[in-house]
């Protein structure tokens, strides 16, 4: 990669996240408050003090997941939307080995983990094996199957382990419950998410296998010339990703929610989305996205209480940084642009 | 004939309605060598405009036409950023599938609050209803219980046939889409109809979207599109990207979605959502069994600059 071109994989997402929280700015002011004050207490709420703090790692331990699990698919060219539904197997499996199985502890977290890592991988295969075999478009499967999988956990939380009267599932029990990190409110599911994600960056940064991964998802023809196994690094990627949500799913489950219940994981895939393309699908930046992104949303919760402006600002400032990123990106790879800012002499067009 | 096949071809009807809109809105911005995966977005945010401008003027009318301009507003920016900008079609598109609802669940919320009453609006009267006919025959019911989106929707269909095989603005829109610089050569302006084809694509997916609440349901919630922007991309590819093609395949997955429906009210001992399954899964389905004839417009999917040689 170029330095320049680095540079502006930074610069990007920065600018763009100064004029999205000027929009939210102007928004709150429309609404009535003060963006100073509502600021504040934004960040207040998500870094303020150890408690708030810890919260936000909670909160973005999922969305690491996610994230990790997209920037994994995409670099090697797989439109992998399917993220949300890999981590609702996974949560879903998870649910009942921790609750069905006689299995308690650690042994039960370890069996839940490595289920759902599985059950992700496998839900994600069937996708992958779409893609090889029959052509087919991965991105309309892979939300196909995200559909399926909240239609499925429906089933489980509303009959197969419904809690009595209250459509949600029976809770984790105690002794399965992951102990927390460092004393925080987050578990030990948040530093499991840096580490996979440092994982994900040793693969594809430093293996020869990642650079093939990669190769393929720059250029499948010149990497099907070279010899790669193209169609096994395809369906690997879909496997891997997908594992990957699968495992946040179950840790999700055993952390922090501790039961299934209606809107568990909603939106968490399209968020991983989002975040890998504000990071450039960069593993280690993926987590400081979605740390960030976390923070907005439980500053938001703060900023709701104090000045009364609604947590759908925090939304509305996320869905702006993903549209100014993705378009500045863009930009600033369009000839013209490059002409005028970066080399001032010669070349036509 | 059955009453339950007659409700179902009925329900079918009507659902394939807004995956018509949705389908077509894909159709158009593919012919012009856009692939845009946020419709599902843009429909919400017809959907919500739909529902607040028929709720306020009491004229469901008015509120599909506000869902096509914030469809069309709301692609505008898709069309700067993947024409102008070059962006990647299929990111671009995502980004709009989290910008759009987003957008339109935040306006819901400041409008009315974070009250968790249900506000329903007034729905489109059908033909049968505004000519004050009686009788429930079949096929009364059949041509006339429909709001005149559905018979837009149908119109739309042969319009669309027409323009794009009998009409030469119609071969120079799909010129764009095959090959932009032999296009361009011929005098055709690239630019501007990709442009054009993102109006049109923002206009019907706001109508698609508006369809929901002023023909369907009295409410909007958050996610009442449900995947049909996806499954309008997937009858686009089924129907290969002929307008009769993809009416048939709207029609197929509007009766998936009308059996589920039925099947849910005669059935109480499976959990109901394995019934909301079907649409999903018979998307899968159809897409494996089709597998993946290239039929679709050459240029789909890439930028078109000019200045490249």
């Amino acid at each position: 990669m170029k330095r320049k071109d680095f540079g502006a994989l930074i610069i990007v997402p920065v600018l763009s996240i100064i004029i999205s929280f000027l929009i939210g700015c102007i928004i709150i002011a429309a609404l009535g408050a003060s963006p100073a004050e509502a600021l504040r207490y934004l960040w207040k709420g998500a870094f303020g003090n150890i408690r708030n703090l810890g919260t936000t790692f909670s909160r973005s331990t999922p969305l690491i997941f996610t994230t990790l699990c997209a920037c994994f698919a995409y670099r090697c060219g797989v439109f992998n939307l399917g993220g949300e539904g890999q981590f609702l197997i996974g949560s879903i499996l998870a649910c009942y080995i921790a609750t069905k199985s006689p299995l308690t502890g650690v042994p039960a977290m370890l069996l839940c983990a490595l289920a759902g890592a599985a059950g992700g991988g496998l839900w994600a295969a069937a996708a992958g094996l779409l893609k090889i075999w029959r052509g087919q478009n991965e991105m309309i499967i892979t939300i196909m199957l995200n559909y399926v999988a909240t239609l499925l956990m429906g089933v489980v939380y509303t009959n197969w382990l419904r809690d009595g009267s209250v459509p949600q599932t029976i809770a984790v029990p105690d002794e399965t419950k992951l102990p927390s990190f460092l004393g925080l409110r987050a578990t030990i599911a948040f530093p499991v998410a840096i580490l996979v994600g440092i994982a994900v960056f040793y693969f594809l940064f430093s293996t020869s296998g990642g650079f093939q991964l990669r190769a393929v998802g720059l250029n499948m023809t010149a990497a099907k010339v070279n010899g790669f196994n193209v169609k096994r690094y395809i369906m690997m990627s879909f496997i891997v990703s997908g594992a990957i949500a699968g495992l946040g799913g179950a840790l999700e489950l055993l952390g922090t929610q501790l039961r299934l219940i209606n809107g568990f994981g909603a939106g968490y895939g399209f968020d991983g989305v989002a975040m890998a393309l504000i990071a450039s699908l960069h593993p280690i930046a993926g987590i400081v996205v979605a740390i960030f992104f976390a923070a907005l949303r439980v500053g938001s919760t703060t900023m709701q209480t104090a000045t009364g402006v609604p947590t759908s600002v925090s939304d509305i400032i996320q869905a702006l940084v993903i549209v100014f990123t993705v378009a500045g990106m863009a930009m600033v790879k369009l000839p013209e642009f490059k002409n005028r800012f970066l080399r001032k002499a010669g070349m036509e067009g | 004939m059955g009453t339950f096949l007659a409700n179902l071809i009925l329900a079918g009807v009507r659902m394939a309605s807004p995956l018509i809109f949705l389908s077509l809105a894909e159709l158009y911005s593919q012919r012009a060598g856009l692939v845009n995966i946020g419709i599902e977005g843009i429909a919400a945010i017809g959907s919500l405009t739909g529902f607040l401008v028929s709720l306020i003027t009491g004229s469901p009318l008015l509120g599909v036409l506000a869902g096509a301009a914030a469809g069309i507003l709301v692609n505008m920016i898709f069309a700067y950023a993947t024409v102008t900008l070059c962006a990647e079609q299929i990111v671009y598109g995502m980004a709009i599938n989290i910008f759009a609802p987003a957008l339109a669940a935040f306006i819901y919320r400041v409008y009315f609050g974070s009250g968790s009453e249900l506000v329903q609006a007034g729905l489109m009267g059908t033909f049968k209803n505004m000519l004050g006919i009686k009788s429930n025959h079949f096929l009364v019911n059949l041509f006339l219980d429909q709001t005149p989106m559905v018979y837009l929707a149908f119109i739309l269909v042969i319009v669309t046939a027409v323009y794009f095989t009998r009409t030469k603005s119609g071969l120079n829109y799909k010129a764009v889409g095959e090959y932009p610089k032999a296009a361009a050569t011929l005098g055709i302006n690239v630019i501007g109809i990709k442009y054009l084809s993102c109006v049109i694509c923002g206009a019907l997916a706001g109508i698609g979207g508006a369809y929901l609440t002023t023909c369907y349901s009295r409410t909007y919630v958050d996610g009442n599109i449900a995947g049909r922007g996806f499954i309008a991309l997937a009858a686009v590819i089924f129907g290969r990207w002929n307008p009769g093609g993809v009416l048939i395949a709207c029609l197929f997955f509007g009766f998936c979605d009308a059996l589920q429906i039925r099947l849910q009210l005669i059935n109480n001992t499976l959990p109901y959502q394995f019934f909301q399954m079907i649409p999903y899964v018979a998307t899968i389905v159809v897409l494996a069994i089709i597998g993946a004839k290239k039929a679709g417009p050459k240029s789909s999917g890439q930028p078109y600059r000019k200045e490249e040689r």
